[in-house]
Order: C-alpha cells, then sequence, then structure tokens
C-alpha cells in the first residue's frame, strides 16, 4: 500500500500525515468517531483518514469535558478542594484525594501517623482492583462479541467490583467520590467487622480473577489484541506514559518501589512488567497486577498498626489550614499512571487556596499516543487500542 | 380520552389513521393504552454518559441492579432509545451534541437527568465552560439528584418516569417537577450560552469553534468580542441619549 511508505517519516516526526501528498485517486475517507461513541470511554473525539479499511491518520479532539477544575480549586480552600479532585480520575477518586492531601501536607509539614498511612495504601490497592476491575469489563464490551455475547465479562467484572464499593461505603458512608482523606490524616475509622469483610472480598475476587483468565483465554481474543497498538519502550518514554502502558512496554517503572510514599516501603511487591507493548501486553501487566494488589491488601489489612488516624496537629476546621508560601509536587501511582499534582501556595482567601493547582493527568499522555499508534491499523482496532490504554476523560480534560 | 387531547406530546402514525373514522373512539383509546403500556415497560435507554454518574449507570446497569429486569435496556444508538439518561456534566463544548442526538431519537421520548451536573452544574456551576443543566438545552422529565446517585435512585427515577407515562394514559396531566424549593439553587453568577444578556456574537463564535473540524482558522473569538462590545456600548450611548433629550423635553414641557 502506498499509504505505509508515508507513515514511515520518523518517530519523532510529525505523526500527522501531510494529506496534499496524496493523489487525487488515494480516495481518502474521513471518518469521525465520537464525542458520543459507546467504547470511547466517554466523551473523546478522534478523527480518522481512511485509505480503505486502513488508517491513514488519526486526529484526537479531547475537550469535550473540561470542567475548569484547576480554576475552580484556586477559589476554594485546600480543604473544599478533596471532594473536588474525586471527580478528575473517576474511577479511581481515592487516589486523587490522597495526591492533594499529600501535596499540602508537605507544604505544611505535617507527618501523617502510621496507621493513616497503612490505611491509604489499603484503600489505594482496593481502589487499583476496582479501577481494574472496571476496565476489563468495558475492555470485554469493546471487543464484542467474540468473547461470549459483548456483555458478559462486564457482567462478572462488575460483579465484583460491586463488592469493593460495598467495602468502600462500609468504611465512608459512600459508594463513590468518598471525601475520606483529610489533611494530616483520615476521617473515618476502620468499622467493626471491616477487615474479616475485606478479606472476604479479596478471597472471592482472587478465585474469579481465574476465571476471567480462562475466558479470555481463547484464540478470538488473542487475534485482537496480540501484536494490535504495539508501543515500544522508546516512544513511551518519549511521549511521558507511565502506569500499565508504560511497564507493558517493557519498562520497570514504578513510583510505588522507585519513590515510596504512604506505607509502600514497609511492605513486599512484585511490580509486573510485560514486554509485548501490544494491546495483550498490557492486559497481562493489569491483570497481574490485580492478584499483586490483592496479596498487597492483604497484607495490609493484617499488619494494620494500630494509632491516631490524624497526626498530632489535627486540622479541625479548613480555617486552619493556611500556608504563606512555597510550593509542591506529589507524584503517585494511580491505576493509570504517574498522577503528579503541583501547588504553589499563598493565593485567594487569606492564604486559605492555592495560587495555582495543577494537574499531570497519566490519561491525557495515554490518549496523546494515538496519533502514532493508528495508523497502520483497521478501523476495528480502535476501540481494542483505545480501551486498552484506558483513557478517563475526566482525568484528559480536567 | 387521550386521542383527542390537542395537548398531547406525541404523535403515532396509527392514532391519526384510527382518528379519522367516526365509530372507533374505543379503538383509539385502546390503542393509546396498549402503546402507552408498551412505551412504559420497554424504555430502552440512551445513556448520555459523559462523566463519573455514566459509572454509577453502568453500575446499574451490571449485574447487582440490572435494570434490564424493567425492561429498560442500554442502546447505543438514538434511533434506538426512548429514554435519554444523561449522566455527567455537560459542557459548552458538548450540549450541541446532546442537542443533535436528542433531536435524533424518535417520538415519543423521555430525558431523564441523573446527577446534580445534569440538573444545575454542580459545583461546576459557575465555570467558564459547563452549561448551568442540561434543562437549559432540553426538556427534562425527571430529576434524579445525587452526586452520584446510588443505582437504586436511578431505578427510582425510571419507576417514577413510568408511573409518569401510565398517569398521561388516564388522561391525567402530570405537574412539571421542576427545582425543589427546598434546594435553594443559587442561580449561575457568570451568564450562560442564551442568556438574553450575553451576546450573541460570543456564543455564536463559541459554538462555532466547538463545531468546527479545521483547526487552522479557528473563528475569530476576539474580534467577535471587540465588535460585540462597542455594539453594546453604543447602544447603551444611544439610550442614555436618548433618555437624555426625552428628560430634557420634559423639562421643557414643564417649563412651558
Ligand atoms: S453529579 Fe457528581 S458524580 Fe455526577 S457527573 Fe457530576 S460530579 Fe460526577
Amino acid at each position: 500500500m502506498a499509504v505505509k511508505a508515508n507513515i514511515d517519516s520518523g518517530r519523532w516526526g510529525d505523526p500527522y500525515l501531510d494529506l496534499s501528498t496524496y493523489t487525487a485517486d488515494a480516495d481518502l475517507m474521513e471518518l469521525n468517531m465520537g464525542p458520543q461513541h459507546p467504547s470511547t470511554h466517554g466523551v473523546f473525539r478522534v478523527v480518522l483518514w481512511l485509505d480503505g479499511e486502513t488508517i491513514v491518520k488519526a486526529v484526537p479532539h479531547p475537550g469535550y469535558l473540561h470542567r475548569g477544575v484547576e480554576k475552580l480549586c484556586e477559589k476554594l480552600t485546600y480543604v473544599q478542594i478533596t471532594p473536588i479532585v474525586d471527580k478528575n480520575d473517576y474511577v479511581a477518586p481515592m487516589l486523587n484525594e490522597q495526591a492533594v492531601n499529600m501535596a499540602v501536607e508537605q507544604l505544611m509539614g505535617i507527618e501523617v501517623p502510621r496507621r493513616a498511612r497503612w490505611l491509604r495504601t489499603l484503600l489505594a490497592e482496593l481502589q487499583r482492583v476496582a479501577s481494574h476491575l472496571l476496565w476489563l469489563g468495558t475492555f470485554g464490551i469493546d471487543l464484542g462479541g467474540a468473547l461470549g455475547g459483548g456483555t458478559s465479562l462486564f457482567m462478572y467484572c462488575f460483579r465484583e467490583r460491586e463488592l469493593i464499593m460495598d467495602l468502600f461505603e462500609g468504611l465512608t458512608g459512600s459508594r463513590f467520590h468518598y471525601n475520606t482523606h483529610t489533611v494530616g490524616g483520615n476521617r473515618h475509622d476502620v468499622p467493626a467487622g471491616w477487615a474479616e469483610q475485606v478479606k472476604q472480598v479479596l478471597t472471592f475476587i482472587e478465585r474469579h480473577i481465574d476465571e476471567y483468565v480462562a475466558v479470555l483465554d481463547h484464540p478470538i481474543f488473542e487475534q485482537r489484541t496480540m501484536n494490535v497498538g504495539v508501543i515500544d519502550a522508546e516512544l513511551a518514554l518519549g511521549l511521558g506514559l507511565t502506569g500499565p502502558v508504560l511497564r507493558a512496554s517493557g519498562v520497570d517503572h514504578d513510583l510505588r518501589r522507585d519513590a515510596p510514599y504512604h506505607a509502600y516501603d514497609e511492605i513486599d511487591f512484585k511490580v509486573p512488567i510485560a514486554h509485548g507493548g501490544d494491546c495483550y501486553a498490557r492486559y497481562e501487566v493489569r491483570v497481574a497486577e490485580m492478584r499483586e494488589s490483592i496479596r498487597m491488601a492483604r497484607d495490609l489489612i493484617d499488619g494494620l498498626p494500630e494509632g491516631p488516624l490524624v497526626g498530632a496537629r489535627p486540622i479541625k476546621t479548613p480555617v486552619q489550614v493556611k500556608i504563606k508560601s512555597g510550593q509542591a509536587y506529589v507524584a503517585l501511582e494511580t491505576p493509570r499512571g504517574e498522577l503528579g499534582t503541583y501547588v504553589i501556595a499563598g493565593g485567594d482567601n487569606r492564604n486559605a487556596s492555592p495560587y495555582r493547582f495543577k494537574i499531570r493527568p497519566p490519561s491525557l499522555h495515554s490518549v496523546s499516543a494515538l496519533p502514532w499508534v493508528l495508523p497502520g491499523h483497521q478501523v476495528s482496532d480502535v476501540v481494542a487500542i483505545l480501551g486498552s490504554l484506558d483513557p478517563i476523560m475526566g482525568e484528559v480534560d480536567r | 380520552m387521550a386521542v383527542d387531547d390537542p395537548g398531547r406530546s406525541y404523535s403515532h402514525p396509527l392514532f391519526d389513521t384510527l382518528e379519522r373514522f367516526p365509530g372507533l373512539d374505543l379503538a383509539t383509546t385502546t390503542a393509546d393504552k396498549l402503546l402507552n403500556w408498551g412505551a412504559r415497560n420497554s424504555l430502552w435507554i440512551f445513556p448520555m454518559a459523559t462523566s463519573c454518574c455514566g459509572i454509577e449507570f453502568m453500575a446499574s446497569a451490571a449485574s447487582r441492579v440490572d435494570f434490564d429486569r424493567m425492561g429498560s435496556f442500554t442502546r447505543a444508538t438514538p434511533r434506538q432509545a426512548d429514554v435519554m439518561v444523561v449522566a455527567g456534566t455537560i459542557t459548552v463544548k458538548m450540549a450541541p451534541r446532546v442537542k443533535r442526538l436528542w433531536d435524533q431519537m424518535p417520538e415519543p421520548k423521555w430525558c431523564v437527568a441523573m446527577g446534580s451536573c445534569a440538573i444545575s452544574g454542580d459545583f461546576y456551576r459557575d465555570i467558564y465552560s459547563v452549561i448551568p443543566g442540561i434543562d437549559t438545552v432540553i426538556p427534562v422529565d425527571v430529576y434524579v439528584p445525587g452526586c452520584p446517585p446510588n443505582p437504586e435512585a436511578l431505578m427510582a427515577g425510571l419507576l417514577v418516569l413510568q408511573e409518569k407515562i401510565a398517569l398521561k394514559t388516564a388522561g391525567l396531566k402530570t405537574v412539571p417537577a421542576g427545582r425543589p424549593e427546598t434546594a435553594k439553587m443559587i442561580s449561575p453568577r457568570i451568564k450562560r450560552v442564551g442568556h438574553p444578556d450575553r451576546m450573541p456574537e460570543i456564543d455564536a463564535a463559541q459554538c462555532a469553534q466547538a463545531m468546527s473540524l479545521d483547526l487552522t482558522e479557528p473563528p475569530d473569538l476576539l474580534a467577535a468580542f471587540t465588535a460585540a462590545q462597542a455594539a453594546a456600548k453604543a447602544a447603551r450611548e444611544a439610550a442614555e441619549a436618548a433618555a437624555a433629550d426625552a428628560a430634557a423635553a420634559d423639562e421643557k414641557g414643564g417649563e412651558a
């Protein structure tokens, strides 16, 4: 195909082809996918130029969910920000809360008690399992009827995800958007019998992960994911990809191990990596991560230390959180990669608001890989590739 | 006699056929009831799921709650759906698309606003890019409050919708629920698209930019803004001058 030669314009060159180089009889078709499309995981639009069934050019258009969160946070006090950032990465709200509170703690020089750190780690790992379950379920839908009627895997995964939602509801009173982290510690202590419930749920989920793997051990699944959407290590690093997408490309990088926060330096865990860089490798990494997270969560709930949940200087009212100056950057490993939160202190409300609040969303970087990855693939591979990158639009557009 | 109701909000070819024959009143009434019964118990849903509420919508469609049991089924295209569930924040860029998708749905159709973002814009309502509630764009039948509403709340909302359709069959008018008094909504400080106080030129330019695929030549927002400001200023000055003239004329008249 004459088109192929054009794509190879160099790794670091412009992935957007100059369409004027095509001859008139190239007969390109422009296909608009999104912003409302069942498999764009929210409101994401990508414009594809097709030569027959083959994509020659892809232009992503984010911004359909731009809610001005960063600007909004500059008007709110530090304590009010926590429930707002929940809504950014709405599949893993716990991690968003942790990031902003850790940044404020770093600015104020507050020490978080050990019990709160362990509880935060536990919540992060449970959230990771829930997020990956949601990803696996929707990936099943994306790949469609080949996997037993489309929605089967979705139904299985949501059955297990609901159990984790129940755990969070038992702890915080809310299924979603928890607002359980606060400056200097956690708000909600573990209720009676919760630890037992966690262990039961973990056992249940662990058993069922084997089931999904058995369902997906299928030639059709392998054909639709293997060697599809290959991102090699160089491209992944160049685009700033993080998380499972980067680890699926063979780069052994995980902030939990490389720059430990919370209680990650006190527990043992492995970081799963894969080398294919394709959709199948990303699936492998996520499933392995789920298993590892379940193991970690079990250790964490067993070893949850006694003690207070808030520090020696408890923050009782929002007015107490006032920071004159300084800046802090906190990076967490969310289910999608490195979530950075950058805060410059000394804003409105007599120093009770940040002057600048910046979020570095991992999903934005994943989505930015599409123009490089999509050309050369068929139209039906778009949903598989987009699904395997697991972008969350609330985070991409903020 | 629902068919004779001039204010009915939908049409069906069957009604128009039957209505032409005198003496078939009984048949028309029955057909109306039958159709409404069918519509009520098979509300196929088109999810306008943009953000977090969309995840709870998925949870409602998934194994535990599963609104398939009530005959509600998710369709990925508006052409096959009866109910649009707006789940999530609607931005200025997204609103024209929502309107277009709503227009593509066949009658009869209903809309459920799920979550505070779809109801009122939630805490984003003062942000420049968010519209304060989907009811500024399309008509809403049922509001399901929450951030996000639990799946059970969405089920309750669908049951309320079924009740509403049943009432219509019985010839009873339902009173539009409106915004609950108790919520004490604060109206947005920044005026949104379509508000009479806004400058239509800027709205048009904004919408055009949002709808445009052509990134090389975006509409000139600044020029539109300057022109609109100049026009507004000229209008204001003209009004002031007219008022001053009138006042002067009044004074003269008074003196005379
Ligand atoms: S109402 Fe809450 S949960 Fe729903 S879309 Fe808005 S912020 Fe998200």
